[in-house]
């Protein structure tokens, strides 16, 4: 049990990675809050504690920490996970666009920080979800790849002035199965052949599962990781450790 | 180290740590031990009386191809396959390339990257078919960002990270996975040697741990948490990746005095 006694809250957590991230730190022992945008999901466990909350809103975000002092004491663990992807770029994108995602994706991870700090106990560890969108370029993904560049920026900045009482690293994921990844191949010319294409990029032989990630999000929020802060560490198959220009595939 | 850490994961698993006596790679072999490995320590200077029996040990030159076929030969007898390489030999040169002769350079690169690639080229035939085969290589903070007088060995690390990239991308169609640690400023005989002829080397050391964002050096045990991590399953959609555990010192700007 590598998270016995301790508190963690996962937002975004309806879900896909952050789903997985919960499931595996309930498992390890820890009392997982999981906070998201709807109402309580139907199939979360019974032990998982649900609050609705729209991490854009500062308001809310403040509320949701209220209720963790209030319920848990000091709080172990943040996940910030929380994120949405438009599949547009520049030109197409509207600023109802970038009201929605920097809201969720930029400033949710700043309204969930800043209410967090005087909330953490002293060795804590806040885990961002970033992408290897963030630090080389998907395409069609503008707002959604700065966003992810913010996020990994913020996170060097909260692991420099915040430590060594606070830990902050960021997960990069690849192409992780979700929803998000479904999204992104719908709009190619041919989802099924974009499919292929891009699994065939991936030296470890498939796309990554959210369970990949949380095994990455556990070892960051365990006392294993504690000389670890500051960095982004990438769980991607192998994507971005060859050049985009893989002449196997000519 | 609490025994909640400890859960059996590689039972069953083969590891091999070049560098198995030194400062990090014994706190990685003894990692490896509670957790269920059969460990072989493969290292030129002979096994510390302080380590474990149950550790196997078998001197290992990494910069001798003969001797890389002969550590095969030696695993291969003694267990048929090997799932997890640790090249975790070393060696750091304090010098300029003014002050660094020929035969300095060839050296520590003849130790940090031909010894990855010779130990990693004839270690690969065991790890093939295993499907959960781990290489975990020793980079350096330094192979990103370089300290002053540390010429060789920043080039020597640099080496090793586009190697770990290349291993990577080669062997992750057989389910080999490669990823290299990074690690900053680690409480170890070679940083020692690195604050050698530094004069007040207290105060320079606290110096130094102030400017990490986490206040420490950071241990061999570690850095053995994440090799630990990298050498399982929980890391196996991990590869090609450059994993930096240095404190947050590299997450900073240089520290102006202001």
């Amino acid at each position: 049990m590598r998270l016995a006694y301790k508190v963690a809250l996962v937002t975004g957590g309806r879900q896909g990675i952050g789903r997985a991230i919960a499931e595996r730190f309930m498992a390890e022992g820890a009392q997982v809050i999981v906070c998201g945008r709807g109402v309580r999901p139907s199939d979360l466990p019974t032990q998982m504690i649900w609050q609705q909350v729209d991490v854009a809103d500062a308001k809310q975000v403040a509320g949701l920490f209220a209720f963790i002092q209030a319920e848990c004491g000091k709080l172990h663990v943040l996940v910030n996970n929380a994120g949405v992807q438009i599949e547009k770029t520049i030109a197409e994108t509207n600023d109802d666009d970038w009201q929605l995602l920097m809201g969720v994706n930029a400033r949710g991870v700043f309204n969930c920080i800043r209410a967090a700090l005087p909330v953490m106990a002293t060795g804590a560890s806040i885990v961002n979800i970033g992408s290897i969108s963030g630090t080389t370029a998907d395409p069609g993904l503008a707002l959604y790849n700065a966003s992810k560049a913010f996020v990994h920026g913020l996170t060097r900045s909260v692991a420099v002035d915040h430590g060594p009482h606070i830990r902050c690293n960021a997960i990069c994921p690849g192409w992780i199965m979700t929803g998000m990844a479904d999204s992104a191949f719908a709009v190619a010319k041919h989802p099924d052949a974009a499919k292929a294409d891009a699994l065939a990029r991936h030296v470890a032989g498939r796309f990554g599962e959210p369970e990949d990630i949380a095994n990455m999000a556990l070892w960051l929020a365990s006392d294993e990781s504690s000389f670890a802060t500051g960095q982004l560490f990438t769980v991607d198959g192998g994507l971005t450790a060859a050049s985009p220009l893989n002449p196997n595939l000519f | 180290m609490s025994n909640s850490r400890i859960t059996g994961h590689l039972e069953g698993r083969v590891a091999i740590i070049t560098g198995g006596c030194g400062g990090i790679g014994q706190a990685i072999c003894e990692r490896f031990l509670a957790e269920g490995a059969q460990v072989v320590a493969a290292d030129l200077a002979p096994k510390p009386e302080t380590m474990a029996a149950d550790i196997a040990y078998f001197q290992h030159d990494v910069t001798s191809e003969g001797s890389a076929i002969a550590l095969a030969e030696f695993a291969q007898q003694q267990f048929g396959k090997v799932h997890v390489l640790v090249n975790a030999a070393g060696i750091e040169i304090e010098k300029t390339i003014e002050e660094t002769s020929l035969d300095e350079w060839n050296k520590i690169f003849a130790i940090n990257v031909t010894g990855t690639f010779l130990t990693s080229k004839h270690l690969l035939p065991l790890m093939r078919d295993t499907q959960v085969a781990s290489i975990i290589n020793f980079g350096s903070y330094d192979g990103f960002i370089a300290d002053p007088g540390l010429a060789a060995y920043c080039a020597t690390k640099g080496a090793v990270h586009a190697l770990t990239k290349a291993m990577a991308c080669d062997y992750g169609p057989e389910g080999i996975r490669v990823n290299a640690i990074c690690p900053g400023y680690v409480d170890t005989p070679m940083l020692q040697s690195f604050f050698g002829d530094s004069g007040d080397i207290e105060s320079l050391k606290q110096e130094v741990r102030n400017v990490h964002p986490m206040r420490r050096y950071g241990t061999p045990s570690d850095m053995a948490n994440l090799v630990n991590w990298l050498a399982g399953d929980e890391a196996r959609y991990a590869t090609g990746q450059l994993w930096v555990l240095d404190g947050g010192l590299s997450a900073q700007v240089q520290q102006m005095r202001l």
